[in-house]
C-alpha cells in the first residue's frame, strides 16, 4: 500500500474512533486523587506513611542490624522457573 | 575550620570513619559515639526507606533481609547527591549487576531498570498531552512529516527477561500464585502514565520498534516505513490507537517538508 494512502486511512481512523469516542486522550477526566495528600504509589499507602520522601521518620536507635550474615536472596524468586541461572 | 568539620562529619556517618572533629562533650545523655552511631542509623535507615520505595518488586524478589543488606552496600558506595531522596538510587539496576551475591539472579538488574523507569515516570512533569483536536487540523499530505513528542512519562525498555510478567506478578493485588517462565524469551516493556497511575505493558516487537523511532524525533512516514521494512505485520492505526489511549505521547510538530 502506498504510505501516503496508509497514513491517512491510520491517522483518520486514529481521529474518527478517539474523537467519537469518549476515550480520548485531550478529554483528560478528572483526576481521582491529587498527588501527594492521597495519591498512592504501589505499596505506600500515602503521604503520611511515605518516609522514603522525607526524613523526619526518626529512628532514635543506634544501629545493631547484623550485616555479617551470609546473604542469600529469600523472597518470591524462588518461585520463577529457572530463577537460579549461575550455581554459586 | 566549619567546611572541614563538615566534611570529618560526614566522612563519620557515610564510611563510618571515628569522628576527628571536636566534639562538645558537655551533652550526658550521649556519649559522642552513641550519638554519632544513632545519626549514621538514621541516615542509612533513610537511605534504605528511599530505595525500598523506588524498588519494592525487587525487594519482594529478593526478600526484606537481602533488599536490607543490598541497600546497606549500595549506600556505602553512594552518597545522596539531591535534597529530594526520590531521586536516589538511579544507580541500582547498574549495581546489582556486579553485587557477586544477586549473580545467580540474571533477571534481577532489568527488574530494577523497570522499577526506576516506573519511579521516574510516577514523578515526571504533567507535560501536555496530545491534543487529537489539534491533530485533526493537520492536512492528510503532511501525515508523512509528522513528528509526535513523547511524553516525560513514557519509557521504552527491552530483556532478554520476562521483566513484565514480573512486575506485574508483584503489584498489590496481584495473585501469589504465579508462574514465570524466565526462558520465555525477550520482552519489550512500555512503561506510560495515565491520571497518575503507572502502567507497565508488553509491547509488540513491532510497536516497539515504531516507538523508539518515533522517540528519537525520526517523522511518522520514516518511522512507519523502516518499522514495516522489518515487521510486515506492523499495524499503524493498532499501535496509534493503544499508544494514544496509553497518553505515550506530549504533542506533535510538522517536520520539514521533503
Amino acid at each position: 500500500m502506498e504510505m501516503q494512502k496508509m497514513l491517512s486511512l491510520a491517522m483518520g481512523g486514529l481521529l474518527a474512533l478517539s474523537l467519537a469516542g469518549t476515550a480520548s486522550a485531550t478529554d483528560k477526566p478528572k483526576v481521582e486523587m491529587e498527588k501527594c495528600f492521597g495519591i498512592a504509589k504501589a505499596g505506600m499507602n500515602d503521604c503520611s506513611s511515605n518516609k522514603s520522601a522525607h526524613s523526619c521518620a526518626g529512628q532514635a536507635t543506634k544501629n545493631n542490624d547484623p550485616m555479617d550474615f551470609v546473604a542469600v536472596p529469600k523472597g518470591t524468586c524462588d518461585k520463577i522457573a529457572g530463577g537460579m541461572l549461575k550455581s554459586m | 575550620m566549619l567546611s572541614d568539620d563538615l566534611a570529618g562529619f560526614a566522612r563519620t556517618i557515610v564510611h563510618g570513619e571515628s569522628p576527628a572533629f571536636r566534639v562538645d562533650e558537655g551533652y550526658a545523655k550521649y556519649s559522642a559515639q552513641v550519638a554519632v552511631e544513632v545519626y549514621r542509623n538514621n541516615y542509612r535507615g533513610n537511605l534504605h526507606d528511599a530505595l525500598a520505595g523506588a524498588y519494592p518488586v525487587v525487594k519482594q524478589l529478593v526478600g526484606d533481609d537481602f533488599f536490607r543488606f543490598m541497600a546497606r552496600k549500595f549506600i556505602t558506595q553512594y552518597v545522596s547527591r539531591d535534597a529530594n531522596l526520590h531521586r536516589y538510587g538511579a544507580e541500582l539496576a547498574e549495581w546489582i549487576a556486579a553485587f557477586e551475591p544477586a549473580k545467580q539472579l540474571a533477571y534481577l538488574p532489568d527488574v530494577a531498570r523497570l522499577e526506576w523507569a516506573c519511579h521516574c515516570a510516577y514523578f515526571a512533569h504533567d507535560g501536555v498531552v496530545l491534543n487529537l483536536n489539534e491533530l485533526e487540523k493537520v492536512a492528510p499530505a503532511d501525515y508523512g512529516n509528522l513528528v509526535l513528542h513523547r511524553h516525560p512519562s513514557c519509557h521504552v525498555l527491552h530483556s532478554d527477561y520476562p521483566i513484565v510478567a514480573l512486575w506485574q506478578a508483584h503489584q498489590p493485588g496481584a495473585s501469589e500464585d504465579f508462574r514465570i517462565d524466565l526462558d520465555s524469551g525477550p520482552v519489550d516493556a512500555l512503561v506510560s502514565r495515565n491520571n497518575d497511575v503507572v502502567a507497565v505493558t508488553e509491547l509488540t516487537p513491532a510497536d516497539a520498534a515504531w516507538l523508539l523511532k518515533i522517540q528519537a524525533g525520526t517523522t511518522l512516514g520514516e518511522a512507519t516505513a523502516e518499522t514495516l521494512d522489518h515487521h510486515p505485520d506492523f499495524d499503524l492505526l493498532r499501535a496509534l490507537q493503544m499508544l494514544v489511549a496509553q497518553n505515550v505521547f506530549a504533542g506533535f510538530t510538522l517536520g520539514a517538508t521533503s
